[in-house]
């Protein structure tokens, strides 16, 4: 039961985590050295809290451990929240790192004489197969969902499908495949995420995480 | 085509119970009966298929899309099989228990089934128990739920139950009384029953300033019962929803000095599932059980009649608790006497009768899985 009392923080690998680092830090998060070596093939690293572990997974899976109570804290996008609807997971903060939006976009020369009005069906590729549904499920038209897990812009110029429904930062990688962004469908940063059960049952020390966590978020 | 060569596929959700598990169950369930019979809750036993407008009509509307449906060839109606027992209970007090004299108070374990597992309780037939205090709107009778359901699940042995005090109603009082439109509230229960203090803020915040720091403050003071309740007084409440939250304050204090020694917690925002409750409601966890253990509150049943109860589940429940050490299990020689078998059960072993003579008892002791086995009349234990 004791490694069960341990407090697990699911962080996800990638871009979120290089802006994360610093809010840990100033969080009073440490964890051991082998967590910032790349080479490192460890996957749960413990911290200079002897009641927290980190584990560095996937940005889909940190949402997954969180929600299944393996993890009881993590971070997550809320594109990633969005997607997935857990009903186990609470999201108190935002961290205000990680922005980007969720958008839909097309080859240029396809967005001047497309008139969206008249769609009944199209055909997306995309990671976010739910997101993306809902989304023309909203206004009437039904979204067949081609889920890639990335590369998604080189979907229209080889013939996959027409359109993409993916993370927009700058936009670079859209002009320089020839694609632009035509429907803006929500604006992403990263959250903080508590496993509900966890949150209920252990309240005191979520909370004093959660505040902790606000208020860096608050500083930056 | 039916590619389902292999006989013991089970469709989705569904599942054999083996030794130990199903006998484990079996006497959890009576355990727990046996609890809320103690405490004046007399059983009754709804059937497992109803018609389907009285099983989903009124609050049952929100169970419509897990109910399975069958063709009855008799009446050449609909029927429905239950997703959920707590509105069969309300149906029986309303009809045909309608004269006994209130409250009520009825008890109930069945299973049921539902169309979609949900991913954290993908089995779509579990066992639920549960409680239905019917006929009053005291203060009381709140406390009564609550306090029977911990009894009866720390009954069980699980030490770690933490029960999570909710007010639904709560919302709907804070948002109308400071002007928030009503077409808001859908987007408004997603946002604070992700606890999305960003999504509350985006949501209210031009418009409605005052109900978004209401709302904001509501949604941080999720912990430890006294402490979130006496946060709530300190609010500027619009006076219906500081009534409503006068009476959690009630319920809470009443708990305290029924039982000072049970894991309260408060959570003013949780609303999901408690679409149709009207008071005070409550949530059961326990540390390290993936789910809830059960939910209950208040309701008004279809007669309009005041009343509160809970369910517990028997899924969730069973990962809370610990099997029983297995009883010494003996086995032996053909042919023994009906008294003798009835002196050794007696003395706790459970017997199992050879039903051939065997050469060596003590191997075949061992093969069907005895710990001990008779030999020339004395009980001899067997090394592993």
């Amino acid at each position: 039961m004791s490694d069960n009392e341990k407090l697990v923080l699911a962080l996800p690998k990638g871009r979120i985590l290089k802006e994360a680092a610093p809010l840990l830090v100033k969080a009073g998060i440490e964890a051991e050295s082998a967590f910032s070596d790349p080479d490192s093939r460890q996957l749960r690293f413990s911290t200079n809290h002897p009641g927290l572990d980190i584990i560095r997974v996937r940005s889909f899976d940190a949402a997954t451990f969180v929600a299944f109570g393996a993890a009881q804290i993590g971070i997550a996008g809320n594109d990633v929240l969005m997607e997935f609807d857990f009903p186990e997971i609470y999201a108190p903060v935002d961290l205000d790192i990680g922005h980007c939006r969720l958008a839909v976009a097309e080859p240029a020369d396809l967005a001047g004489e497309d008139n969206p009005a008249r769609w009944s069906h199209i055909r997306i590729a995309t990671k976010y197969p739910e997101i993306t549904r809902r989304h023309f499920a909203a206004r009437g038209v039904q979204a067949e969902c081609i889920k890639l897990n990335g590369a998604m812009e080189l979907a229209p110029s080889l013939g996959l499908c027409h359109r993409i429904v993916d993370l927009v930062d700058s936009g670079r990688t859209l002009r320089e495949n020839g694609l632009v962004e035509v429907e803006h469908i929500a604006n992403v940063t990263s959250r903080l995420i508590v496993n509900r059960t966890a949150l209920k049952t252990r309240a005191t020390t979520i909370n004093a995480w959660i505040d902790r966590f606000r208020e860096v978020a608050r500083a930056a | 085509m039916n590619d389902n060569e292999h006989k013991g596929l089970l469709p989705a959700g569904l599942g054999d119970m083996l030794p130990p598990e199903a006998a484990l169950e079996a006497s959890v369930i009576e355990q727990l009966m046996a609890r809320l019979a103690a405490n004046g809750y007399d059983r009754v036993k709804p059937p497992l298929v109803e018609f389907e407008e009285s099983l989903l009509t009124g609050a049952g509307a929100q169970m419509a899309s897990q109910t399975f449906r069958l063709m009855d060839p008799v009446s050449q109606r609909m029927l429905g099989v239950r997703s959920d027992m707590t509105l069969q209970i309300a149906r029986i007090a309303a009809s045909r228990l309608r004269d006994v004299g209130r409250p009520l108070r009825l008890s109930y374990a069945g299973q049921v089934l539902r169309v979609k597992g949900s991913q954290l309780r993908p089995e779509r037939q579990f066992a639920q128990i549960g409680a239905e205090l019917i006929g009053s709107d005291s203060v009381e009778a709140d406390v009564e739920a609550v306090l029977l359901s911990a009894l009866a699940l720390r009954s069980l042995g699980i030490e770690t139950l933490s029960v999570d005090l909710n007010l639904p109603t709560l919302l709907a009082a804070v948002g109308s009384g400071a002007g928030v439109p009503d077409a808001k509230f859908p987007k408004l229960h997603d946002a604070l029953e992700r606890k999305d203090e960003a999504g509350v803020r985006a949501l209210l915040g031009k418009d409605h300033a005052p109900a978004m720091e209401l709302f904001v403050a509501l949604l941080r003071m999720v912990g430890p019962a006294e402490a979130v309740v006496a946060k709530i007084a300190g609010l500027d409440l619009p006076p219906a929803a500081r009534v409503e939250a006068k009476r959690l304050a009630d319920v809470v204090k009443r708990l305290r000095n029924a039982d000072a020694g049970l894991k309260l917690t408060v959570d003013p925002v949780e609303y999901r599932g408690f679409e149709y409750h009207t008071g005070v409601s409550f949530t059961l966890f326990a540390l390290g059980v993936r789910g809830e253990l059960g939910r209950g509150g208040r309701y008004v049943t279809r007669d309009g009649e005041a009343a509160t109860g809970f369910t517990l589940y028997m899924d969730t429940i069973l990962q809370a608790v610990k099997a029983p050490a297995a009883k010494r299990r003996l086995l032996l020689p053909a042919n023994t006497a009906i008294a003798e078998r009835q002196r050794l059960q007696k003395e706790g072993f459970v017997t199992v009768t050879a039903l051939d003579d065997v050469e060596d008892i003590k191997s075949e002791a061992r093969r069907v899985g005895c710990s001990h086995a008779l030999i020339g009349g004395a009980v001899v234990a067997l090394s592993q």
